[in-house]
């Protein structure tokens, strides 16, 4: 078996990428645009690297996907926090730029320091990294809060949408840039370099390991300890305090950013909506909305569902993949569709190994089956939606794996099937995967809270509501 | 626990002689509390998270290990977590369904879950009583003499008393001038056995003319003990008087009904869930259960100030311990075996069994072919021309007898009863 080399992908690639050099290991495919998830080294036989998103690569040492990987501190202890396993070791810290993650409050009208949460009940977290978010909430006593778990952007929700953020930033000062108030630091530190315990004690993974341990720190070893908040004592039931929300009497739009971007600016342009601050062009966090009594704001499309549950937002636009993730984790939850906007067209699919000899899921399960699987792993950036396609289609024992990106790369070694979105299918062929089972089409949708409004928010929100079908009723005319 | 076991980790199957230990352990449990004037309640498996993580109900610690998790309306954001603990919950049932009440007694068995290293069980069973309402000290006297009446209709004994408060701790901590959350983590220094955490203190406290350890780590018998840690600290320990009364009235109270308690002050293991009295129950140096008093609970998931107090018993932990006992069977039972499948063959087997049961014997019909009879009785039910015989066998005298219809068999194992 080779030794196995877990990777980061996005912004960490290229320090690590340097840093292996440094260190002898000349890697190919791993910074150069390739598609591929599957670097190799150079003059290096038996190694196995391969490139994850950061927050993937815990959870692959600590199964023993993985013998070594590099990642950021912050993921590490996300993880422990919550499963401390005693598969994962903490090996050192490396020589590369440290980040820190932070509680912050809104720079105005947010509690100024730590001792000013004593007491709120309520409070609102919103963070990346919900395990290490649970752990400051625990350790400072806050009574009934809590925790919005989001993919990204965790600065854009306070004031309005959280009373505090938990974020990653190099510095205080890129908290404050941010528009945040750093109230605590819970961690601060260089990537790791990880292990799995039992290869440590069982595997020679010296080829790797050595290079990587001689490589020379920068001062003193940094403190990789979580630093929570000494617990406040019991405070009394009559002293908390309800956090007072804002009340509004306008309407709330969710736009999104990243690859839904352009359907959305299209599908607004059709709808006669324009906003300062979010066209082809890009994007800033608060755009600026010509109509009276609209307010936008720019989110991740994944944390839209459950934003408009909440009432933080009356409409989003997202894409039914995300609305589905959410509704079949919460099946109660007040938000649907209201309409089907119809752009950024892709198909979840059911996707394997070009060298499974099956054109279908029935054709792989007889494979599977056959070959005496015990469990079939299941990974997804869906996770829910993964869990109901395995039940609803009968897979015995499966496991779900949830990942945070970098999907292509999980089939064959560390997963069977991947349930992903499919538009062309170029980069499953890259990487020797295909479909086996196109079962659900997604889109741009509109997405609606379903609770009872009245008032001018009531009319404000069945006016858009109209502009938007009428967007997609002329572009089926005109199509 | 196997790669290839279905069961979930932690978790354990109770096999038929554990369920009878299980049910022993219950049936004494509510013998006694049922008794003593309690009323039994049972709570949801499933509870809000935010009741478990206020101030002072459950320490970081344990908060750390819950099962907890998003149902179907977690998009509010709002966990629940399965029961880590039972008190809170009866606290909050107390709350929301009995607060008028000045004084209420309940009693419950439930199980707990808490993630544990390993193969661990992370799920047990308690049998827990609360007493809810302004009863101090005779709830908290009360309550020990109940626990320990429940393990000697056990059969264990001699079962040890063990009491401590946290009262000490606080007087300490406090007079050593550290902040309340440096108090709780110094509070874990001691429990973790950190040698260094005494001679800190005593740093701190330069007038109190006495070693620190005798009061931290020691343990006495009696009230003779708890008079000499009073005459030892008094003077430069203030505060520790008041804990050291209430420990002291308790102590000799029991006393009386010849209850012999240990006094370890300083052993209450959860500082802050605490507020009066601790008090552990042991079986052969095994704890296997406790409690103590918790005044501050019942404000805190949203009531009124209400003190409190209860203890649970550890299922688990008792099971091994209790004596070995017959399966339950009686001596006098009949197996009855149906010679044919023929159905009205059958059918008289399981009317004649039907009405040896209404007499009150235990009966079993023998459904497995070539099942051996295990009972003193047999009774074979065979076709006889048109209609059938039961034929019975008596395992002590080798006796046998033929009848031609279920009356006759009745009568006569009823006379056979009666007769021996």
């Amino acid at each position: 078996m080779p030794l196995k080399l877990a990777l980061p992908g996005g912004q960490l690639a290229r320090p690590v990428d340097a840093l292996l050099a440094r260190a002898g290991l000349t890697a190919s495919g791993y910074t150069d645009g390739s598609r591929s998830y599957r670097p190799t080294l150079r003059e290096r036989d038996g190694v196995l690297l391969r490139v994850f998103r950061e927050r993937d690569i815990p959870i692959q040492i600590a199964l023993g996907n993985y013998h070594l990987g590099i990642c950021g501190l912050a993921w590490v202890q996300e993880q422990l926090v919550r499963y401390p396993s005693e598969a994962l070791v903490m090996l050192r810290p490396l020589p590369l730029p440290p980040v820190g993650v932070y509680v912050a409050a809104p720079r105005n009208g947010g509690p100024a320091t730590l001792a000013g949460l004593v007491g709120h009940r309520g409070l609102r977290l919103v963070s990346e990294f919900p395990d290490l978010a649970e752990a400051f909430a625990l350790a400072a006593r806050l009574p009934a809060y809590r925790i919005f778990p989001v993919w990204g952007a965790a600065e854009a929700y306070p004031p309005e949408d959280a009373d505090l953020a938990v974020v990653a930033a190099a510095s205080e000062e890129e908290v404050l840039e941010q528009g945040l108030l750093p109230l605590h630091r819970l961690l601060s530190g260089p990537p790791w370099l990880i292990a799995h315990r039992p290869s440590l004690q069982g595997k020679d993974l010296s080829p790797l390991l050595g290079p990587l341990m001689a490589l020379e720190g920068e001062g003193p070893a940094p403190d990789a300890r979580l630093e929570l908040p000494a617990a406040p004592m019991a405070a009394a039931s009559d002293r908390l305090r309800r956090t007072p929300r804002p009340a509004s009497d306008g309407v709330r739009l969710a736009l999104p950013d990243g690859h839904q971007q352009p359907s959305a600016v299209a599908i607004l342009r059709d709808a006669g909506l324009s906003f300062a601050g979010y066209d082809e062009q890009g994007w800033v966090r608060r755009p600026t909305s010509p109509i009276a009594g609209l307010e936008v704001k720019v989110i991740r499309p994944h944390d839209m569902p459950q934003q408009v549950a909440l009432g933080n937002f009356d409409l989003a636009v997202s894409g039914r993949d995300c609305l589905l993730e959410h509704r079949y984790r919460f099946p109660a939850s007040p938000v649907a569709e209201a309409v089907d906007l119809g752009g950024g067209q892709f198909d979840l699919s059911a996707v394997v190994s070009q060298d499974l000899p099956a054109d279908s899921l029935a054709g792989a399960m007889a494979i599977w089956r056959a070959q005496g699987i015990g469990s079939i792993r299941v990974a997804s950036e869906f996770p829910a939606i993964a869990d109901n396609y395995a039940r609803t289609n009968h897979f015995w024992r499966y496991q779900v794996i949830p990942i945070g990106g970098a999907s292509e790369g999980f089939v064959p070694e560390d997963a069977d099937v991947l349930i992903e979105g499919v538009q062309t299918g170029r980069t499953l062929a890259e990487n020797n995967l295909k479909t086996i089972d196109r079962f659900l089409r997604s889109t741009t949708c509109l997405l609606a809270g379903q609770r009872e409004v009245s008032g001018r928010k009531r009319k404000l929100l069945a006016q858009l509501i109209e502009r938007f079908r009428g967007a997609v009723g002329r572009r089926a005319c005109d199509g | 626990m196997s790669d290839e076991s279905l069961r979930c980790r932690g978790m354990r199957d109770l096999l038929p002689p554990d369920m009878a230990r299980f049910r022993r352990i219950e049936a004494a449990f509510r013998e006694v509390s049922l008794a003593w004037g309690y009323r039994e309640v049972r709570t949801p498996t499933i509870e809000r998270l935010h009741l478990f993580t206020a101030a002072g109900t459950l320490s970081p610690h344990m908060l750390g290990r819950v099962y907890s998790f998003l149902d179907w309306d977690g998009w509010s954001g709002e966990r629940v977590v399965l029961r880590p603990e039972a008190t809170i919950g009866a606290a909050r049932l107390f709350v929301e369904h009995m607060r008028g009440e000045e004084l209420a007694k309940l009693f419950y068995v439930e199980n707990v879950f808490r993630f544990a290293a390993g193969d661990e069980a992370r799920e047990g069973w308690q049998c827990g009583v609360e007493l809810l309402g302004d009863t101090q000290p005779r709830g908290d006297v009360e309550l020990v003499l109940l626990g320990r009446q429940v393990l000697e209709r056990l059969g264990l004994a001699p079962v040890e008393v063990r009491l401590s408060h946290p009262g000490t701790v606080r007087a300490v901590l406090t007079q050593a001038g550290l902040e309340p959350a440096e108090q709780v983590r110094t509070y874990d220094r001691i429990l973790d056995g950190d040698p260094s955490v005494v001679g800190e203190l005593e740093g701190r406290l330069p007038d109190l003319g006495a070693p620190l350890r005798l009061l931290l780590e020691g343990e006495g018998s009696g009230s003779a003990y708890v008079a000499n840690l009073r005459g030892t600290f008094a003077a430069g320990l203030p505060a520790l008087l008041s804990p050291l009364d209430e420990l002291s009235t308790m102590v000799e109270a029991l006393a009386v009904l010849d209850v012999r308690c240990r006094v370890a002050t300083a052993a209450v293991g959860s500082f802050e869930y605490y507020t009066g009295p601790v008090f552990q129950f042991e079986v052969n140096g095994d704890v296997v259960g406790g409690g103590g008093r918790y005044d501050g609970l019942v404000a805190l998931v949203g009531g009124p100030n209400l003190p409190a107090s209860g203890f649970a018993l550890d299922v688990d932990k008792l099971a091994p311990l209790l004596p070995s006992e017959d399966d339950g069977r009686p001596e006098q039972a009949v197996t009855i075996q149906a010679a044919s499948q023929a159905a009205a063959v059958l059918g008289a087997a399981f009317a004649a069994a039907d009405a040896l049961r209404r007499l009150g014997l235990w009966t079993e019909v023998a459904l497995a072919a070539g099942q051996a009879p295990t009972h003193r009785w047999r009774v074979i039910v065979d076709r006889k021309g048109e209609g059938v015989t039961f034929a019975l066998y008596d395992g002590s005298t080798r006796r046998r007898r033929s009848f031609a219809d279920v009356d006759g068999l009745v009568a006569a194992l009823e006379a056979m009863v009666g007769a021996s």
